[in-house]
């Protein structure tokens, strides 16, 4: 690059200048995001009730967390969402991406669309809907699967510890499906297509060549989805708090972060929240940690 | 001065612009909103109270030479700000309703951290607590310390579906007791197209016990905290309540149903699926508004007793207005409180409004409260709410009510769950082993607060009101 800077006097700039340019960040930061994580982990520490009153408490906040059988329930519970998500949900986003990915263009483009449309609606809408879906009696699932199998009419989706998780795991498949459907379709068009026509050339089925040739070419997206969803599914909250209208009966929907949440903002127990929230944040780091190894693991 | 003279170029000079600009103009704003800052800012969450509000507050400002500013907020984002704004410092009304089951959270720090102004030696020394319905005080009491005025008393009687149950030959008047009721139920409950599922059920019952469970366990003088704030929902009134509870709703002789809210309520309704529903004040302007097919075909008749002679309703819900402590002029804010909850004449218009029952027993005597309404078949719902008003009963504030309300319907559930499995089999153990166990884990928790064991021990705890 040549010339001098707009604006630049002869001599050097002060040496504050570029501090002077960053501070907006650094002062965004600090106020966003440095003190309200050096207050958390004081938090963590404390019990409060407000800015004038805070007991020290030592590690018992975070001895209540772990003793605690709501905080089990809400770590099962989203364990066996976050299982779901990676083991039918990305699978069934992966197979909808092959579909698309060898179907003709215009009709492509239309069912991406169509697949994608209830990824635009967001979560809060989509839990209001379907409570109504899933009335018993009057609801249209109930309703169809009267009609398909005959069952179903009287089942109470959102109010039968058993049925909540299977109703929650249906509603994020029917949102989440065709979002994680986009990644892989665009992975699935950036593979070269002159290893697939060599592999289909040396006798490779349909199977080998995804195998082979595919999955190894779509595999850095394949990781990052993974890991995404596998961070997404931990940190779910606001789709069974508005289906269930809080976290369902016996806690059958409840979340680690809607555990948050009802420790925190309901109970108002910020200290205790706040060791939930690094909890929760050392549960995403050590999964997501174990998740890329065996990824590497498996490719060496 | 050419723009190029500024030492660091056009985009930091433009940006620096920018921030002086915004700075200046929102300093100004902020100005203005000092200088037209009303002297009392009320925020309310109700529709309805917002309308009949809105009637009588040009006579208070008058009177006073005041301004009052209302302010309609949804219920969750009043108490999730209010919550925030108390706990941070920020500006908060200097004047706010608060829904039932809001107050412990505020309450759950010493009472002097408490957000809003005791109003205890005022309702004392102006003889209020006489003029009202005692038992709603505790809705809004701590430790002795009473935060809010109560607004209502919310009765709950059973709506019912006039036509069809006449047509059935029954006679409302001969269910006097729960099992007078329940006979009743189990002869009307019935599979009516023979597809295998009723098509009639007697009672609507949540299916996750919630808030039903809760106001047949108050009928029976049960409930989630004695008034001293301890934990209490491990009881015998609250086992047999639920023993009772699970009976009609599982099994062959059932005869409640889960209507639950909204469309799938009204079609249930519309439908006769369900015949009576438990129904307090609130809930009847509810169904006037929204299923006004049904005009002239319901009617309402006192909760069913437990034992002859026994309480004959419950409780469902509530508001309070409380004074926040920030307030500049807390005198001008109860004056205002007394204006818009104790004054008469103002009482039997908004109840034409809302159906809501107000605390304030004299009012009862009104003309209003007397009118039959075509709605309900000419009755007098006003005239029924009013003398059942004396019998509500009690239900306690605490930091755990949450809590408590969740561990209750998780005893209920695991009960229900052991019902289906083993019929009445070792039922009453599991009830009473289930409600222990969530009734210490509540304990538990309350154990851990710092604050209000503090209290504890230096007994700086107050009596009930």
């Amino acid at each position: 690059m040549t010339g001098k800077p707009q604006g630049r006097r002869d001599g050097a700039y002060p040496a504050m200048t570029p501090w002077l340019f960053l501070l907006p960040y650094l002062l965004l930061t600090a106020v966003f995001f440095l003190y309200p994580f050096a207050n958390s982990v004081w938090l963590a520490f404390h019990q409060t009730n407000g800015p004038q009153s805070a007991v020290f408490v030592g590690w018992s906040n975070f001895a209540f967390v772990l003793a605690d059988p709501d905080f089990h329930k809400a770590l099962i519970n989203t364990t066996i969402y976050t299982v779901v998500s990676i083991f039918v949900q990305l699978p069934l986003s992966l197979g909808l991406a092959l579909l698309l990915n060898s179907g003709a263009s215009r009709m492509r483009n239309a069912f991406r669309l169509i697949i994608f449309s209830p990824h635009l609606v967001g979560q809060i809408f989509v839990g209001i809907l379907f409570a109504v879906v899933f009335t018993p009696r009057y609801g249209l699932f109930n309703q169809g699967l009267e009609a398909l199998i005959g069952w179903g009419l009287e089942e109470r989706w959102l109010a039968n510890p058993t049925l909540v998780m299977p109703a929650l795991i249906i509603v994020s498949l029917w949102m989440y499906v065709g979002f994680n459907m986009i990644y892989f379709l665009a992975a699935l068009q950036s593979v070269d297509k002159a290893l697939i026509e060599a592999a289909g050339i040396d006798g490779a089925n349909p199977w080998q060549l995804f195998r082979n040739v595919i999955l190894p070419q779509i595999k850095p997206v394949a990781v990052f989805v993974v890991v995404m969803s596998t961070i997404g599914s931990y940190q779910l909250f606001e789709l069974p708090y508005s289906l269930l209208q809080g976290f369902g009966p016996n806690n059958s929907g409840l979340t680690l972060v809607g555990y948050l949440y009802t420790t925190a903002f309901d109970s108002g127990d910020l200290g205790t929240g706040a060791a939930i929230g690094w909890l929760l944040a050392l549960i995403i780091f050590a999964i997501s940690t174990l998740q890329i190894r065996m990824t590497k693991a498996m490719e060496s | 001065m050419k723009l190029n003279d500024f030492p660091y170029g056009k985009a930091p000079l433009l940006i620096l612009v920018l921030a002086v600009v915004s700075g200046l103009l929102h300093g100004c704003l902020q100005l203005k909103r000092r200088a037209d800052k009303p002297d009392l800012v009320f925020a309310i969450f109700a529709a309805n109270h917002e309308e009949a509000y809105r009637e009588v507050l040009p006579e208070f400002e008058r009177e006073h030479g005041v301004k009052v500013q209302l302010q309609r907020v949804n219920s969750g984002a009043l108490q999730s700000r209010l919550q925030s704004a108390l706990l941070t410092g920020a500006e908060v009304p200097d004047m706010v309703e608060l829904l039932e089951g809001s107050m412990g959270y505020f309450t759950r720090g010493p009472l002097e951290d408490v957000g809003f102004v005791d109003l205890t030696d005022r309702l004392h020394a102006e003889g209020w607590y006489a003029c009202m319905v005692e038992s709603r005080f505790t809705l809004w009491s701590s430790r002795g310390r009473t935060f809010a005025l109560p607004h209502d008393v919310h009765p709950v009687t059973l709506c019912y579906r006039r036509d069809l149950v006449e047509s059935l030959g029954i006679d409302v008047t001969t269910l006097k007791t729960w099992d007078d009721f329940v006979a009743m139920g189990r002869r009307i409950t019935a599979d009516l197209d023979g597809d295998g599922n009723p098509d009639r059920y007697a009672l609507d019952l949540s299916a996750q016990g919630g808030d039903a469970l809760l106001q047949l366990v108050l009928q029976r003088g049960g409930g989630l905290f004695d008034a001293n704030g301890a934990v209490a929902f491990d009881s015998e009134i609250v086992a047999d309540t639920i023993a009772w509870y699970v009976h009609q709703v599982e099994g062959e002789d059932r005869i409640a149903y889960d209507a639950g809210w909204g469309q799938g309520l009204t079609k249930a309704m519309m439908d006769g699926l369900v015949l009576f529903y438990l129904c307090p004040d609130w809930r009847t302007k509810l169904f006037e508004m929204d299923i006004p097919q049904l005009e002239g075909k319901l009617g309402l008749i006192p909760f069913p007793t437990w034992t002859e002679g026994g309480c004959r309703t419950s409780t469902w819900g509530g508001t309070g207005l409380a004074i926040t402590r920030r307030c500049e002029r807390p005198e001008l804010a109860w004056e205002l409180a007394k204006f818009l909850y104790l004054r008469s004449e103002d009482l039997a218009s908004r109840f034409r409004a809302t159906n809501i029952l107000p605390p304030l027993k004299d009012s009862w005597d009104l003309a209003a409260f007397d009118e039959p309404r075509p709605y309900w078949g000419g009755q007098a719902i006003g005239a029924l709410y009013a003398e059942l008003a004396a019998e509500t009963p009690s239900a306690y504030a605490s930091p755990f009510l949450g809590l408590a309300k969740s561990k209750m319907g998780e005893a209920y559930l695991n009960a229900l769950d052991h019902y289906r499995r083993n019929g009445d089999a070792g039922l009453d153990e599991a009830i009473r082993s289930e409600l222990k166990r969530t009734a210490d884990y509540v304990r538990r928790v309350a154990a851990r607060n710092v604050f209000l064991n503090v209290a504890k021990a230096d007994g700086t705890e107050g009596e009930r009101p």
